[in-house]
């Protein structure tokens, strides 16, 4: 991802477990215009596959996930 | 196909926590669920039993339920969480209710009402069923 690219929108939902990241992350884009972008910060293992799945399959693009120490960023353009 | 239809008719915590995500994530992406609960899978839902957390758990549902380090909501939470984000409707299967003597108010404040066999069918018609 480009370091110049920021979020529209942070969703912080470390701590939640399954299916709690994704379910804030739906929630989120169906209300927002297109063209948002959106950083999901997740503690969750399981949203870095979950969440590009959803993505993939809703038609938004998926820009990057990166990883910190005790979390990920999963930054998420609405189509 | 369109859509879920979830029977939940084990009393069992962890399987009706899984039902509750899948169903969430699906009518959260606007793929249309109904949930028709019956037989010991109603037990869960009573008011007292949510209440007190009576639930049949095995090991992993321990663990969740006690869980510090992650959050991980009640299937009774998921499930209202999901109906306020897209199509789901649940309902409670009126012979199981009559067997163990309750009606709807006995539960938690989450259906949309009752149904029979025959009505399920018709609902369950033009979707996949999720049997747990």
């Amino acid at each position: 991802m480009s370091e110049q690219l920021t979020a529209d929108v942070t969703i912080d939902s470390r701590g939640a477990g399954c299916p709690g990241p994704l379910m804030d992350l739906i929630g989120k884009v169906k209300t927002a215009d297109s063209g948002t972008v959106f950083e999901l910060q997740t503690s969750d293992r399981g949203s870095v596959t979950d969440v590009p799945e959803w993505v993939e399959k809703a038609g938004h693009e998926l820009v990057e996930t990166v990883e910190h120490d005790d979390y990920w960023s999963i930054y998420v353009q609405k189509s | 196909m369109n859509g879920y239809a979830l029977v939940i008719a084990t009393d069992e915590f962890e399987k009706i926590t899984a039902a509750s995500i899948i169903g969430s994530i699906a009518a959260a992406s606007e793929i249309p669920v109904d949930v028709f609960v019956t037989m010991n899978g109603l037990r869960p839902f009573e008011h007292e039993v949510v209440e007190t957390r009576d639930f049949a758990t095995g090991p992993l549902g321990e663990a969740m339920l006690t869980s510090e380090e992650t959050e991980i909501p009640l299937f009774t939470e998921q499930f209202r969480d999901a109906k306020e984000m897209g199509p789901m409707n649940l309902y409670a299967c009126t012979m199981a209710m009559e067997m163990w003597g309750h009606e709807l108010d006995d539960y938690v404040d989450i259906f949309d009402g009752e149904l029979g066999v025959s009505g399920f069918l018709t609902k369950a018609s033009d979707k996949q069923v999720i049997f747990v």
